[in-house]
């Protein structure tokens, strides 16, 4: 059977199981709510890790599928990965859980000849995780910015007055103090 | 040679995840999961409790010898004085239903934050010394004693509420964790553990009346220059009257709306549409915070600071309080305000708008009107000349702040106004609006820098409403009615949502307001060109 069929037949089996395998980096208590439906918003995480889990099994399955629809796809998912609890490699190498159930799944009944397309297979699977991990990155780098961001927000009309009162003083004359005593 | 691990062994955190019962798994205090803690020197100043230098991320708390006696007394004192408390200890049947519908859980997926297991972290404290089963069966029937990591455990997790009390909505005894948590923050200041960014607007608060301390004329100076930038977009230079005697109204609205980006321009949207009513108003500088940090305190705290108002009410004999745009300063008015300073001075009287007449009949015990219910009634009564279509590059939605929405039920007065002052107006999905709204992630004092990580998990199941709209229907803006949440949805619409800007409601009604003798705006009240204006007809403005 060519290798792009036999995906197809087991993508839904294979996106079940991936879905579970990221499940289980939550705490056992949680399991239970985030399997338990399909709402985006009384389940987010839950929704978020079922359309990535979609769209990566689409990507490795040669579907007509573009890089940036896989980051809009990824992107709810690598965005509350990136902020959870959880180290770099925790967060985004959930999807190298993806290449044992290749291994278990499909490898088994790939012939010889076919070795080739499944080296590629997994392949895509480290490509599929090196995008994710650009967008990790990228949202890390978010994170840092909006600090700073909300950092200078607070202070914003703070610092325009201070400029103010320091624009009034002719050049020279500032001593800090507004009291003409204080030297 | 060693091996190195696969990478599902570096991934999946299982099968040894947790290996202890739930209640003996204890918090990682990693950064951006904590906030810094406060300074000794300002818990001395505000005579708190055992004021101590500590560090949460150390093993040693350094609290004090007999912290245990010191945390069993006022739990203790507490149940008493608090009988809701003990009714919230004794009658929650753990039906799970308030479980999900937290935004800390949600987000972070960890048990704990699950309101019914936050406040079983207590509860289990409560069973082994206030119940007889307890006491006999210790930890079978879920009961434990004190110890230095359940102390860490408790502060962990009652900084990871932001006592939304959007469980309570679906608890079947409306048990309210809020003040759970409320209390627990207050049995942890009991041993001197508070933390840095609400204890430090309390003491600017107590000392010099607005979170930031910044002393009373500069105070003033800084609304001037606001009211000069208001001169700039309309040509109309607002009046600002500060603590003038014999006015009709006070005016209290947070001070972060005076220093804060963005909230600066729902501020001139106040400060522009008093002018335009000729409204018979004033400000105060010693009352210049409708915030209230002390009630992420104590309740004793929130008394203190929230007295300020009264007593300014009376100083400058006005007849009534209309209150800005903010979201807890309306559940202490509302919830606790006429126990802690009531009744109010005798100068006070039910408020009556002076331009259309309504008596605000719902705010006869407090004396004090929100904004937004004084604005919609105007439009009512066809009192203001707007515009929408100056917001017409707007598509906006609304965030129900979790105050405003549960504990005064402000649901409608702000859409009313929305409708009006915007063309385009979208509600984002309707188990995540009204009553039901999703916490901004960062309120009751978590709004620091320092938490950002934990804000944007917590904040996801708004941001995540706030895509689908943003993709679905081009929603590029969000208004809200909460000074906190000016401040925090920004950052959490960059994260989630790039592309969403968020405002006040008033910022959006002075930029629609066609006010008398105004210049031909051209731009809006961030001083942004206004994409609808004519360019020719906007130079010609200018020459």
């Amino acid at each position: 059977m060519k290798l792009t069929k036999l995906l197809h037949e087991k993508h839904e089996e294979l996106e079940a199981l991936w879905v579970d395998a990221v499940f289980k980096t939550y705490s056992e208590k949680a399991i239970p709510h985030l399997s338990s439906n399909a709402d985006p918003f009384t389940n987010p995480v839950g929704n978020m890790v079922k359309e990535a889990a979609h769209c990566l099994f689409s990507a490795l399955s040669l579907d007509d599928i573009t890089i940036d629809a896989v980051k809009q796809a990824l992107d709810r998912f690598v965005k509350i990965r990136a902020v959870q609890d959880f180290t770099p490699s925790q967060s985004v190498g959930v999807i190298y859980l993806i290449k044992p159930l290749l291994r278990s799944h499909i490898l088994p009944a790939v012939d010889q000849h076919q070795l080739s397309d499944y080296l590629d297979l997994e392949s895509r699977v480290d490509t599929l995780a090196l995008l994710a991990f650009d967008m990790y990155t990228k949202d890390r780098e978010t994170v840092a910015q909006i600090r700073i961001k909300e950092i200078r927000n607070q202070y914003a009309q703070l610092k325009r007055w201070a400029q103010h009162f320091n624009a009034q003083a002719p050049l020279g004359t500032f001593t800090g103090c507004g009291n003409q005593g204080c030297k | 040679m060693a091996k190195l691990p696969t990478p599902q062994m570096l991934v999946a955190s299982r099968p040894d995840f947790p290996k202890e019962h739930w209640l003996d798994t204890k918090p990682l205090f990693a950064p951006g999961s904590y906030c810094y803690p406060e300074k000794k020197e300002t818990m001395e100043l505000l005579h708190m409790p055992n004021p101590h230098n500590w560090d949460p991320a150390a093993d040693d708390w350094n609290l004090p010898d007999n912290w245990e006696k010191i945390l069993c007394d006022a739990f203790e004192e507490r149940l008493e004085k608090h009988r809701s408390l003990k009714l919230f200890m004794d009658i929650c049947v753990r039906c799970g239903a308030c479980a999900d519908k937290c935004h800390f859980f949600l987000g972070t997926n960890d048990p704990k934050n699950m309101p019914v297991l936050r406040a079983e972290l207590l509860r289990s404290l409560y069973r082994r010394d206030h119940t007889a089963l307890g006491r006999l069966l210790g930890k079978h029937v879920g009961a434990r004693g004190w110890d230095k990591n359940v102390v860490k455990e408790l502060f962990y997790y009652a900084y990871q509420c932001t006592e939304c009390r959007r469980c309570s909505l679906f608890c079947p005894y409306g048990i309210d964790t809020a003040e759970i948590t409320a209390i627990v923050r207050e049995l942890m200041h009991e041993v001197g553990l508070g933390t840095h960014w609400i204890m430090d607007p309390v003491k600017n608060c107590s000392f010099t009346g607005n979170h930031l301390g910044i002393k009373p004329h500069s105070f003033k100076e800084i609304v001037e220059m606001l009211a000069d930038d208001c001169e700039t977009v309309t040509g109309i230079r607002p009046k600002t009257p500060f603590n003038e005697k014999g006015h009709e109204i006070l005016f209290i609205t947070p001070s972060g709306d005076v220093f804060a980006d963005p909230g600066i321009y729902t501020f001139m949207g106040y400060l522009l549409l008093f002018h335009e009513l000729d409204l018979d108003y004033t400000f105060s500088t010693y009352a210049s915070e409708g915030g209230n940090f002390g009630s992420f305190t104590s309740f004793n705290m929130a008394k203190k600071l929230n007295a300020k108002m009264y007593a300014e009410a009376e100083r400058l004999g006005v007849k009534w309080i209309l209150g800005g745009e903010c979201g807890h300063m309306w559940r202490v008015i509302n919830q606790y305000m006429e126990t802690y300073n009531g009744p109010t001075p005798a100068n006070m009287e039910t408020p009556k708008s002076p331009i259309t007449g309504t008596v605000f009949s719902n705010a006869k015990a407090t004396k004090m009107v929100h904004i937004t219910e004084f604005t919609a009634d105007l439009i009512r009564h066809g009192k203001l000349n707007l515009d929408p279509s100056r917001n017409d590059h707007i598509v906006t939605t609304f965030h129900d702040s979790c105050n405003p929405a549960r504990a005064m039920g402000l649901l409608d007065e702000p859409r009313y106004i929305l409708k009006h002052v915007c063309n385009h107006f979208v509600e984002m999905p309707e188990n995540t609006i009204r009553e039901q709204t999703f916490c901004c992630g960062a309120g009751s004092g978590l709004n620091t820098e320092e938490i950002m990580e934990l804000r944007m998990r917590a904040g996801m199941p708004r941001g995540n409403a706030l895509r689908y709209v943003q993709q679905k229907y081009g929603v590029n803006h969000m208004a809200c009615v909460c000074a906190i949440d000016r401040a925090t949805l920004p950052p959490l619409a960059d994260y989630w949502a790039p592309g969403v800007t968020v405002s006040g409601v008033h910022e959006l009604v002075a930029n629609a307001l066609v006010m008398k003798g105004e210049a031909k705006r051209t731009m809006d009240l961030r001083q942004e060109d206004l994409p609808n204006v004519d360019a020719d007809e906007a130079e010609a403005v200018e020459g």
